[in-house]
């Protein structure tokens, strides 16, 4: 026992000396730019605390990926190589497309795949995100740091007189913490909550802004864990973008909210600073009501942490010179958004949470008293329909609810009126216990009656737990009623073929849904979503030997495989 | 994987000191149940060299240190040259080094058996490295991770498990090693002594065995 007394004290001691404070320099991840993206998903490890190093995941070695940048318009081409130890998907935060590009927990991408989805960017310029989604996994695999972030520019935003200068006036923020065991690994079960920060994966994190209007693109990628933002010296900022594009108008506050997945862009002026002084960004995370995601009054356990119900440094910031050509003043207006309004909406649909109370410990978290089931479609939505869902929360706890393929107009909250800093397009909200709010959304461009699209809670745990429901979008040109059964016949060649193989379809007007390429032992080797044929399949990568292609056919939704040899 | 949601609020300063303690004893246990004193049976699997080892082959062995390893996990890679100065010392004072791919052959193109030899060769191991194709030995030792080291020791003949877990408590930094547990281990049994740290956590990449 006196053993026990002298860990615990030692724990404590350890607590407070975190007071002494230095700092690291702020990680700015890496860009990629262009219209073909390779992400190489790879097992790694990293040194965030003293000893030794902790196991992680990520995209090209690192914990927390590259920036992706895209511009509206352009038809982005991702290769995303598995070379992790285990099967994992990669959706695309906030994105507009197809189902079959989605990355959700049915495109499950086996280790030593490539996958390879492509759609218009058709989104407005924001933040986005993309990590790993697979069912009952997320958690693990989010934690293990596989994860970055999606920049779209467009014309509009461009044209504004914003600083979007990466790294230097335009700072990337990925908000999360972690709990470490005793050996350094990443704790990931029976715990929501991190007691350590890691600011784009750099604990206590500083970074050199200029002095003059500074842009935070602030994304929260925690599990759990939602974020009273704000600036030590209470200092107003401006909000001028949401999940999903500028707002028409920059918003003032000196706090502002963050629910897991959800991201902001603000302004902060540090025009005024003195160079040399230093200013922290913080959650003030203290005093929240319970329900607030991290306000449990615990330092330990599943819902305790060293982070819970205090207020914490997330950026220490050094103010130095400022650049050449500073941005100097707020714009006035920012977009020209036409948003839908209740009135639009055509179909009314309601979500309610359930499950989770006390006394009922062998129920978690669900949608409509059900959890997710891989095939259940719990909703079928006609294409270019208007809708207004309503999302009720009279439960023990808040909620991160997040929709997938859409980006959202918030139009009601039963607190009162909609925040003006979430009046903007949104994929995430928060949604307090014992609230509900409305959203009004249109899907459109992109049907699919097969594969389904998302609906769930984005903390990992609740999500992994089954706090998720499945749609369809259906109608438009996809339809399955014409079906042709002789129509699904195909030849490859060259055969046996060396750089590239072709796709010969006996009738001219059929299209793959999905290729799948494996080895003769079953190894998936390629996952080709609705793949563009007329060029050909590049197969110049594949080492030589038999394989396996797989084609499912877009109208019936028939697969018929073919085998071929690689030279 | 489901977990049970249920919240509690904490309202005692008791509770909480209670807590805390209860929690510091929790993470200096480990999850899986204590391996230490388990009986190994022998084992016959194929070598690098093509020719087929068993522990038996090593009529004078004392005991052995035992690495699950692979070729491609980046945390496993690092202690290649650790391994080759653990068996140049161990091997001589009767404890040789085996190391075992205990990796599912079927999903990872990587674990080879001619990507071992190829590793084998390119990285000089001095030991040999075992082919466990059909993940038989890994499932006996309970192999998690890679690198999962052991040390196995023979008593009333019979060859029993001292030690599991890590190699050592710095993977990237060798240097700044301040418990170099197998090699403590093997020390402790050479003296007659019982191994004073005979369980740790072994961290790399999980090793997923076929149903
Ligand atoms: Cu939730």
């Amino acid at each position: 026992m006196k053993k026990l007394i002298l860990l615990a004290v030692s724990a404590v001691v350890l607590t407070c000396n975190l007071s002494a404070q230095t700092y690291n320099t702020l990680w700015i991840p890496d860009t990629m730019s262009g219209t073909t993206f390779n992400l190489n998903l790879v097992d790694t490890f990293a040194q965030f605390r003293t000893g030794n190093q902790t196991i992680t995941a990520g995209v090209d070695n690192k914990f927390w990926g590259p920036t992706l940048f895209f511009n509206k318009g352009d038809t982005v081409h991702m290769n995303v190589h598995n070379g992790l130890n285990d099967s994992t998907t990669v959706h695309w935060h906030g994105m507009h497309l197809p189902a079959v590009m989605d990355g959700g927990p049915h495109q499950v991408i086996p280790p030593g795949t490539t996958w390879q989805p492509y759609w218009k960017v058709t989104n407005n310029a924001a933040t986005y995100w993309y990590h790993p989604h697979l069912h009952e996994m997320t958690q693990e695999q989010l934690t293990k740091g596989i994860g970055g972030f999606i920049i779209v520019n467009d014309d509009e935003e461009s044209a504004l007189a914003l600083p979007r200068t990466y790294g230097v006036d335009d700072i990337p923020l990925m908000l999360t913490s972690r709990r470490y065991d005793n050996s350094n690994a990443f704790v990931f079960t029976n715990t929501a909550y991190g007691d350590y920060m890691l600011t784009n994966g750099t604990p206590d994190a500083e970074v050199d802004l200029p002095k003059q209007y500074v842009r935070l693109r602030i994304l929260n990628a925690e599990m759990e864990r939602a974020y009273n933002i704000g600036f030590s010296d209470n200092r107003t900022f401006y909000i001028i973008g949401n999940d999903g594009g500028l707002l028409n108008a920059p918003v003032s506050v000196t706090r502002v909210i963050l629910a897991v997945g959800e991201r902001v862009e603000i302004l902060v002026n540090l025009g005024n600073d003195n160079i040399g002084s230093t200013l922290d960004l913080k959650a003030y995370n203290n005093g929240q009501a319970f329900g607030f995601p991290g306000g449990e009054p615990g330092t330990s356990g599943e819902f305790g942490s060293l982070l819970n119900n205090i207020d914490f440094n997330l950026l220490h910031i050094n103010v130095i010179a400022a650049t050449n050509s500073p941005v100097i003043a707020v714009p006035s207006t920012l977009a020209n958004n036409t948003y839908w309004t209740a009135n639009n909406a055509t179909v009314n649909r309601t979500v309610t949470v359930t499950g989770g109370n006390p006394g009922q410990p062998q129920n978690p978290f669900g949608f409509d008293n059900s959890h997710f089931e891989f095939n259940t479609i719990n909703h079928t939505v006609n294409l270019n329909d208007i809708e207004k869902w309503t999302i009720t929360n009279s439960n023990v706890f808040g909620h991160a609810f997040h929709i997938h393929d859409v980006q959202f107009k918030i139009v009601s909250r039963s607190t009162g009126s909609v925040g003006t800093h979430e009046s903007g397009w949104k994929d995430v909200l928060y949604l307090p216990k014992n609230t509900s709010a409305t959203f009004v959304a249109k899907f459109e461009d992109y049907s699919d009656s097969v594969h389904p699209f998302m609906y769930h809670c984005h903390f990992a745990n609740h999500e992994d737990g089954g706090m998720m429901g499945q749609f369809v979008v259906t109608g438009g040109t996809t339809g399955v009623n014409e079906v042709d059964i002789a129509s699904k016949d195909f030849t490859l060649y060259p055969n046996p073929a060396n750089d590239r193989l072709y796709i010969s379809f006996s009738d001219p007007s059929m299209q793959a849904y999905y290729v799948r390429i494996t080895t003769v032992t079953g190894r998936t080797v390629y996952m080709l979503p609705r793949p563009q044929l007329q060029g050909g399949i590049d197969i110049s990568n594949l080492t030589a030997g038999v394989y396996m292609l797989q084609l499912t056919d877009e109208k019936t939704k028939i697969t018929t495989t073919r085998k071929f040899v690689k030279e | 994987m489901k977990k049970w949601l249920l919240r509690y609020a904490f309202h005692s300063v008791a509770i909480l000191i209670v807590l805390i303690i209860l929690i510091v004893l929790q993470s200096f246990r480990y999850e899986n149940k204590s391996v230490i004193g388990t009986t190994i049976s022998d084992f016959s699997l194929r070598n690098i060299d093509g020719k087929n080892l068993a522990l038996k082959d090593y009529a004078d062995a004392k005991g052995f240190i035992v690495i699950f390893t692979c070729n491609h996990c980046p945390f496993a890679k690092l202690y290649t040259k650790r391994l080759n100065e653990l068996n140049t010392k161990y091997k001589a004072l009767g404890v040789p080094l085996l190391a075992i791919n205990s990796m599912d052959t079927l999903v990872y193109e990587d674990e080879s058996y001619e990507k071992m030899q190829q590793r084998a060769k390119s990285q000089k191991f001095n030991f040999p490295y075992l082919y466990d194709n059909m993940q038989i030995v890994g499932k006996e030792f309970g192999a998690d991770h890679t690198p999962h080291a052991y040390v196995i020791w023979k008593k009333n003949k019979q060859w029993t498990i001292e030690y599991s877990g890590a190699i050592d408590d710095n993977g990237a930094e060798p240097t700044k090693v301040t418990n170099a547990f197998v090699a403590n281990a093997a020390d402790e049994l050479l003296g007659g002594k019982t191994v004073s740290m005979a369980e740790t956590k072994s961290i790399g990449c999980a090793i997923f065995y076929r149903k």
